[in-house]
């Protein structure tokens, strides 16, 4: 599984790094990193992202599954 | 130009068949709870409504129509916000500017609140908090939302502004008389100016106290704004006034609604309560559920910025609509059992922060606080009932909701 934060629609609420800390992190502003780039989805934190991308109120995350 | 009693007219005649017309006044106290009834019942009538209240507005119901309203700021304009006043003398700053001029302001703003700097300032807030518990836990009973919700984010609130906790004592009854009168309680108007001439002159005083710095201090957001440009130029004091009037009043009422109705619930339901005190790290779940459920939003208003066929209506710029949060929190299309309480609810997108370029500055920040509340609560006083011989009353939704007062006692340790 892949991890896509779209950058323009993302809003700073912080819902998905607080899901999946070891997925994700955050900036100086609270926005999310890394951002712009697919992230690769380790087995073990499948559920975290999928947790991060239905808690997004923004609807910025995709995911790809392989 | 058109009286409002033509303009009524005008708009009510472009309502299309299929939008059902209603007369809806949500300004006035109702029994706890019966904002979320309504908003249910509204959404499962209709994703959309006609409200003849004040000038008429129209009323959308669902997630997804919430959620396309608040990210698009090119038809729906933050110039006015509430739905019954499109016209407002008053103009928040960074709330009421659209893009692109609000990012400007955003910035100067947003990372004073963000992640980094809640983290910074937690020992103090958690210190906060077991202070006021301790203070309380002997009493054996206290009125939550006054004796302890209202003072807590207020505290901690002054904490990461860099200006004394204690001047709480000042703000705490401020605040509660602005938004006494911010209901439309005429007999509070008077108590209502005063309060925002205190809390006004407050910030005043800390600026002049600021302005002949020799170089900006540290941990000071006063000090930060002072020195702070906006396209080259300084920001000015009466911009930088309203700013930090703006944060005082969307910031600590707001979050003192909030925490009265997660206390509320953890009084009524002693599974949940031990389950968090059993289980810690679920806390920060259960306060986002909190947010979801006991959405203090009863609706969000916009400007229409442009003419746009929008989920079958048809809107001209200059109307008035209202997205209807707490019905948008608890759509079943978006939730499973959206009326129960999920202390671990993990997919939780909800809308109790707003969303699109105005998603609540102040969120990160507000969840700290209230994750702080419930540790430091149950940590001292972990079980507690409600003791009230009347229903619970919350304030109207035309302002943020909350409960009138909560009632707890405990066994005090002797």
């Amino acid at each position: 599984m892949k991890l896509t934060v779209d950058v323009s629609i993302c809003r700073g609420h912080g819902r998905c790094y607080s899901l999946a800390e070891g997925l994700l992190s955050y900036d100086e502003d609270g926005y999310v990193t890394p951002r712009g780039e697919a992230i690769d989805v380790p087995a073990d934190q499948v559920d975290d992202a999928r947790n991060a991308a239905d808690s997004c109120p923004e609807g910025a995350i995709d995911l790809l599954e392989d | 130009m058109t009286s409002p009693a033509e303009e009524r007219t005008e708009i009510s005649q472009r309502v299309p068949t299929g939008c059902p017309v209603i007369h809806l006044d949500a300004s006035a106290p109702l029994e706890a709870g019966a904002h979320w009834e309504k908003a249910n019942e509204l959404r499962e009538t209709s994703p959309a409504f006609f409200n003849s209240h004040a000038q008429g507005y129209w009323v959308f119901t669902r997630y997804d129509e919430v959620r396309e309203m608040y990210q698009h700021p090119e038809i729906f304009s933050s110039e006015s916000i509430t739905p019954w006043e499109p016209d407002p003398v008053y103009r928040f700053v960074p709330t009421q500017i659209d893009p692109p001029d609000h990012a400007k302001y955003r910035q100067l703003i947003s990372r004073w609140f963000a992640p980094s700097a809640v983290n910074r300032i937690t020992p103090e807030a958690q210190e906060i908090g077991r202070r006021l518990v301790a203070d309380l836990a002997p009493k054996g009973e206290c009125d939550f939302v006054a004796d302890f919700a209202m003072r807590l984010p207020t505290e901690i609130f002054l904490t990461i502004i860099g200006v004394p906790n204690s001047d709480a004592d000042l703000f705490v009854p401020w605040v509660e008389d602005f938004f006494a009168g911010f209901g439309g309680d005429l007999e509070q108007q008077a108590a209502m100016g005063a309060a925002l001439g205190g809390i006004r002159g407050y910030w005043e005083a800390a600026l002049e106290d600021r302005r002949h710095d020799p170089a900006p201090r540290e941990d000071d957001f006063v000090s930060l704004l002072l020195n702070s440009v906006v396209d080259d130029e300084p920001l000015g004091d009466a911009l930088i006034l309203d700013i930090l009037t703006v944060l005082v009043l969307a910031g600590l009422d707001t979050t003192r609604g909030q925490l009265g109705y997660l206390f509320r619930h953890l009084a009524e339901n002693p599974a949940d309560r031990q389950r968090l005190i059993a289980e810690p790290e679920l806390i920060p779940t259960a306060v986002e559920e909190s947010l979801r459920m006991y959405t203090i939003i009863f609706g969000d208003g916009r400007k229409v910025a442009q003419d746009t066929e929008f989920h079958g209506c048809p809107l001209s710029k200059g109307d008035m609509v209202y997205g209807l949060v707490s019905g948008a929190n608890r759509d079943p299309r978006v939730y499973e059992n959206p009326d129960e309480f999920v202390v671990d609810r993990k997919a939780n997108n909800h809308l109790g922060f707003a969303g699109g370029p105005h998603r609540c500055l102040g969120a990160h920040l507000a969840r700290r606080v209230m994750q702080v509340a419930v540790e430091e609560w149950l940590k001292v006083i972990p079980d507690f009932t409600i003791t009230s011989e009347t229903p619970l009353m919350e304030r109207g939704g035309g302002a943020m909701m909350t409960l009138l007062s909560l009632p707890l006692t405990w066994e005090a340790a002797s």
